[in-house]
């Protein structure tokens, strides 16, 4: 806590120049800056330069670093999108009870629509958008990549909005809190743990599509953009397993990088928001996070920028709610306009698609109704195989606290390799011992989902509290009882929470699952996924849409039927209460 | 001619002469007296009543209640008041003597009969009193004035519940208001609707004479779960509400180490909540209230969450600060649930009833601080709210709205358990039957909170009856608390079918059902038209409490279903079969 103080020491600025030590000390973050500056400069100066989108994808090992790095800023590009869009459109659902009910079942949708879906219309509005620049193209990606990962934070958001203490509102409102002050010192702090936790499972899902999003055929046209997704993709492609292992080397890198420089400083520093009455025992800790606390520079940097610029916004916005307040509410015509626009806008488009799904015949149709049983079936087959193997194991090692100390990094690691990547390796392996794409995807799909229900299987176990686990030992309950009476009982509602995100996730990656480009040639295997991708490349829009709607429609149907039903039981009858 | 006399007396009373003003008086009738007295403060009540003839104070006395009739007696000497009690009416003497609870009836006797020493806590009566407020004070403008403001809640079904009914209420300047109630009542809600934290349904909210959505009235609100945010040390809290106002950071580190020194909380401006305790948290929650200097303090059940020392103290140093007028607060607004603290704070209290909230009494307590809680006069006033509070509601007669026929009220069951009942039967009997309620409050250690619905439970059960503030045992009553705990069943069940309707109608929805069962849904949907959603919960959990503790019925809770308990079945079977 000393080094918080720092911003507020009595001392001028200036006469805590930093020393030759703490010089030394904020080397690497110099360095840090200077390597990010660099690369937006490149990735900018690539940009605005003319359109290029068949660009030669080289498998050297030496073009890697440069491909990593325009991948790392697609992602991250997307993410800031993604944050936009959070705030503005959390924000309006929480607080407007009109557009609320028209937002959340939208978002509900929106959410299970797969990516891949987004292509052909992101692509095709934003080409024409800017005809000759590159911009346009990687616009378009960065725009799918922003489809895959901003659902869920924004969920995120709105239910924390929606949970804000009553009377923590109500303390903002009496005072008088801006708009700017109630954002920052109450909203944006109170969503940010579910938001952070959220924003890294995006960035992961990010990742898992970046093959997809980076490469891929528009009708006629084979669009390709520089990346690791694209180096992996055209990898596969020739069935060159060095550059494959390469591509995925450095992809585990990055991730590792990602996790330790970002996220797990990210996580550490925001234990601060937890709304809890009394400060726990064990907080997550991280070596960067007490480097950038400890960095004079840093601190210096925030004194001058920051801390003011803050304090000035709060002054502005503190006037202008004043003043507002003193002129009285203005008219709500603009919001009724806006809206009305909105809805408007909504239902032309609904209009639009449904007379586009009526041009689709009936044998299409037909194909696709078959494709969504194979996928049904699939999927529900992989959730079950997933579920036998991680309750029991994700049990044993929950039990054990010092086992699950060493588990959960590595399996944090393993779930953040997209199975994508790994996927043209596990094919050759499978073309090899005589397999093909039938249980090529169904392997696919088990690395893609099982993680999340061990994840969660783990926490659940781990989360049992000593006294029952003593109970057990006292009445001498016979193995069998206690997994029956205990364990399974008490791992109940996690394991549905895992199995929430698994199926949803598990359908999504079905496109990319059932349908490959492998040594110049297109595999699939029958299933909604692959009607989906063959559409997408076919330039088949009608049967796109169609397909998609059917996915999504059954995904929403499964959540209401299945998963919510269940939730409510884990929620009720299963809760263990400490 | 009386309206001379009348105009006179106020005009002397406004020119402090108490003398003149009690002679003029002696020429007005009695009852018109007690009228003008009531109005008054009670120091300048005790300036006059002190100086009125021995004959003509008797007359008057008795038109004031019980507890004022017991402290304007004590503003005499022990030989003038010798003299005016023997001189009262002998049926009002009689009245008089008859609610007086139990101490402060021996302790009069004592006085009576020479026997007692001056009462310690009886305030000298002063030849001339210091001028305090300006003016007549019988014309003091209120701050607040709240003119029939009522409040519906709209419930998800579309039924509007009422919550507040149009109710009149104003706030002076130097006052502590206690606004006390049971849970549920409405005190919430009646609070946020002065402070403008939320507008009536109907009915007017004036600050100054003026609406309140047209002023900007500088208010605080102290919450009963702090409402602090977590992620801001205990300085950055209290200054968040001065940042709304645009107050420059310097002045505002300034107000707010002043506001922490003055709850005591110096050497914690960078702690966080959360490493505070909960009395401490609350002495935040004080020192954000007092640094924006609030005409009004508006507190919400302030000291509920704290434990009895805690809250203790930190009354008495918020009653320090306002009586050494060390706080720029005008008036303070207190909500309560606890009867003694009201008595020990406020300097007026209003009483509260239920469904929708009404007020059922508005007076002063006349008791010149610091008060303890042993006195005689404190007593008084506690028990005399006791009365109130169980006074059974319907007795209270309301106008109608013309037009509309009054609604006929659903029975509501108190949340009491059937254990409690029991328990306060038996301390009942042990007690020969009879006793005042504040006594078994202080027996059971229970708060008013929960002793009260198991008051009401008991009555509504026919096994107690409440007389005056006194709980008398009915037969019933005493075979339930005398019986065994499994002979206690029998007797409990035959009360509820007897009195409670809502479990009548269970059982012969159920009975008439082939099969026995019904959703517990269906319950729901006759109640939701009568209660607040919240309401409603708590009368289905007291519901399925009671029935199952009188084996009316037993409760699936898998499938939320109510089924006839055997009891009912073999009874319907024999009935059958015979
Ligand atoms: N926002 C709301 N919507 C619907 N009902 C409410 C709301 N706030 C309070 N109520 C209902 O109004 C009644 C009074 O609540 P409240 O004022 O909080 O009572 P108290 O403060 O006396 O405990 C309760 O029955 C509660 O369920
Ligand atoms: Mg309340």
């Amino acid at each position: 806590m000393p080094e918080q103080t720092n911003t507020r020491s009595g001392a001028p600025p200036w006469g805590i120049f930093p020393a030759g030590s703490s010089l030394l000390r904020d080397l690497p973050i110099v360095f840090a800056g200077l390597a990010v500056f660099y690369g937006i400069i490149s990735f900018a100066h690539y940009g605005i330069g003319p359109m290029n989108t068949e660009a030669e994808i080289q498998l050297a090992p030496s073009a890697l670093p440069k491909y990593a790095l325009f991948s790392v800023i697609r992602i991250a590009a997307a993410y800031a999108l993604s944050l936009a869009f959070t705030f503005v459109y959390g924000y309006i659902a929480a607080y407007n009870k009109r557009a609320e009910k028209l937002m959340i079942p939208l978002l509900d949708t929106l959410q299970s629509i797969p990516v891949l879906s987004f292509l052909p219309g992101v692509m095709v509005a934003m080409v024409s958008l800017f005809p000759t620049r590159q911009l346009g193209v990687e616009l378009g990606s960065i725009l799918l990549i922003f489809t895959g990962q901003v659902w869920n934070m924004t969920f995120s958001f709105y239910s924390s909005l929606k949970s804000i203490p009553r009377e923590m509102r109500e303390a903002a409102k009496i005072y008088h809190f801006s708009w700017f002050q109630r954002f920052i010192q109450m909203e944006l702090p109170y969503a940010s743990i579910g938001l952070i936790w959220n924003s890294m499972m995006s960035v992961a899902g990010g990742w898992f599509f970046l093959m997809a999003c980076e490469m891929f055929v528009l009708g006629d046209r084979d669009l390709r953009l520089p990346g690791l997704g694209s180096y992996l993709q055209t990898a596969a492609n020739e069935g060159n397993t060095r550059a494959i292992l390469a591509g995925l080397a450095t992809m585990i890198l990055v991730i590792v990088l990602m996790d330790q420089l970002i996220w797990r400083p990210v996580i550490a520093w925001s234990q601060k928001f937890k709304v809890e009455q009394v400060e726990a025992v064990e907080t997550p800790t991280s070596p960067i996070l007490d480097l950038l606390r400890r960095s004079h520079l840093l601190s210096l940097a925030s004194s001058w920028t920051t801390v003011p610029a803050r304090e000035a916004f709060m002054q502005h916005f503190a006037r202008m709610h004043k003043e507002r307040r003193k002129a009285g509410k203005h008219s709500a015509v603009i919001w009724y306009l806006i809206g009305a626009t909105c809805a408007g806008a909504l239902a032309y488009g609904v209009v639009r698609m449904l007379r586009m799904v009526a041009g689709v015949s009936w044998p299409e149709w037909r194909a696709i109704f078959i494709g969504a049983g194979a996928t049904f079936l699939r999927v529900e087959f992989v959730l079950l195989v997933a579920a036998l193997w991680t309750v029991p194991v994700g049990i044993y090692i929950g039990l054990r606290p010092r086992l699950s100390a060493i588990a959960q990094p590595i399996a944090q690691i393993a779930a953040s390799v997209p199975a994508t990547a790994l996927f043209p390796i596990i094919l050759l392996l499978l073309i090899r011992l005589g397999g093909g794409l039938g249980i090529g995807a169904l392997v696919l799909l088990l690395l893609g989902t099982q993680w999340y229900i061990l994840f969660n299987v783990i926490a659940g176990a781990s989360a049992i509290p000593t006294d029952l686990k003593e109970v057990c030992q006292i009445f001498k309950l016979s193995k069998g009882e206690r997994w029956r009476k205990l364990f399974l009982p008490a791992v109940f509602p996690f394991l549905v929470t895992g199995f929430v995100t698994a199926s949803g996730g598990a359908w999504n990656a079905s496109i990319v699952a059932e349908y490959f480009h492998f040594h110049g040639e297109t595999i699939s295997t029958v299933g909604l996924g692959a009607v989906i991708s063959d559409a997408t490349n076919r330039g088949n829009f009608d049967m796109l849409l169609a397909a998609t709607i059917v996915m999504a429609l059954m995904v929403v149907t499964i959540n209401r039927l299945v998963w919510r039903r269940l939730y409510a039981l884990a929620s009720t009858k299963y809760k263990l209460e400490t | 001619m009386a309206m001379s006399d009348h105009n006179k007396v106020l005009e002397l009373i406004s020119q402090e002469n108490w003398e003149a003003a009690a002679h003029a008086m002696e020429r007005l009738d009695p009852s018109e007296v007690a009228d003008l007295l009531q109005k008054l403060p009670f120091e300048q009540q005790q300036n006059i009543f002190g100086r009125f003839q021995v004959d003509f104070a008797a007359r008057v006395v008795g038109h004031f209640p019980y507890y004022h009739q017991y402290v304007l007696l004590h503003s005499r000497g022990p030989e003038a008041m010798r003299a005016i009690v023997d001189k009262i009416d002998a049926d009002d003497r009689m009245r008089f003597f008859d609610e007086l609870p139990e101490e402060a009836w021996q302790h009069l006797m004592d006085e009576l009969s020479g026997a007692a020493l001056p009462h310690p806590q009886r305030p000298q009566v002063q030849p001339v009193s210091k001028p305090k407020l300006p003016g007549p004070s019988a014309v003091v403008e209120p701050i607040i004035e709240a003119r029939q403001v009522q409040k519906f809640y709209e419930q998800p079904d579309g039924n509007r519940i009422e919550v507040i009914a149009p109710t009149n209420l104003t706030l002076e300047p130097e006052t502590i208001i206690a606004l006390l109630g049971p849970s549920g009542s409405g005190k919430s809600t009646l609070l946020r609707m002065l402070s403008g934290l939320s507008s009536p349904s109907s009915g007017q909210v004036l600050w100054h004479g003026k609406p309140l959505a047209e002023t900007h009235p500088n208010v605080a609100i102290v919450f009963q779960s702090f409402a602090l945010f977590p992620w801001l040390t205990v300085c950055e809290n209290v200054e968040a509400p001065l940042a709304a106002l645009g107050m420059a950071k310097q002045e505002r580190e300034q107000r707010a180490t002043q506001a922490l020194d003055s709850v005591g909380l110096k050497g914690f401006e960078n702690a966080y909540p959360k490493e505070l305790s909960g009395g401490m948290k609350q002495r935040v929650g004080f020192a954000r209230a007092l640094a924006v200097e609030p005409e009004v303090l508006f507190m919400d059940e302030p000291f509920s969450a704290l434990d009895v020392l805690t809250a203790e103290n930190l009354r008495s140093e918020l009653m320090e600060l306002w009586m050494a007028k060390k706080i720029p607060t005008k008036s303070i607004f207190l909500v309560t649930h606890n009867i003694e603290e009201a008595v020990l704070l406020a300097d007026r209290v209003i009483v509260l009833g239920r469904n929708p909230a009404r007020i059922r009494a508005n007076f002063r307590v006349n008791i010149p601080q610091p008060r303890e809680r042993s006195a005689a006069e404190f007593t008084v006033y506690v028990d005399y709210i006791y009365k109130v509070m169980t006074q059974p509601q319907a007795d209270i007669a309301f106008p109608s709205v013309p037009g509309k026929p009054p609604k006929t009220k659903f029975q509501m069951l108190p949340h009491a358990r059937p254990g409690g009942i029991a328990g306060l039967l038996e301390l009942l009997n042990d007690r020969g039957g009879r006793e005042d309620l504040y006594h078994l409050a202080d027996e059971l250690r229970m708060e008013v909170d929960d002793l009260l619905p198991t008051v009401d439970a008991a009555v509504l059960l026919g096994f107690a009856t409440l007389e005056a503030g006194d709980m008398i045992i009915t037969p019933e009553g005493q075979a339930f608390g005398n019986a065994t705990i499994s002979a206690q069943k029998p007797l409990f069940r035959e009360a509820a079918l007897t009195h409670v309707t809502l479990l009548q109608q269970m059982k012969s929805a159920l009975d008439r059902k082939s099969d026995h069962a019904l959703p517990l849904e269906f319950f729901r949907d006759v109640l939701d038209e009568h209660f607040s959603q919240e309401e409603v919960e708590q009368q289905i959990e007291t519901a399925l409490n009671w029935g199952r503790y009188a084996e009316i019925f037993t409760y699936d809770s898998e499938d939320e279903r109510l089924i006839l308990h055997d009891n009912g079945l073999s009874e319907k079977a024999q009935t059958e079969r015979g």
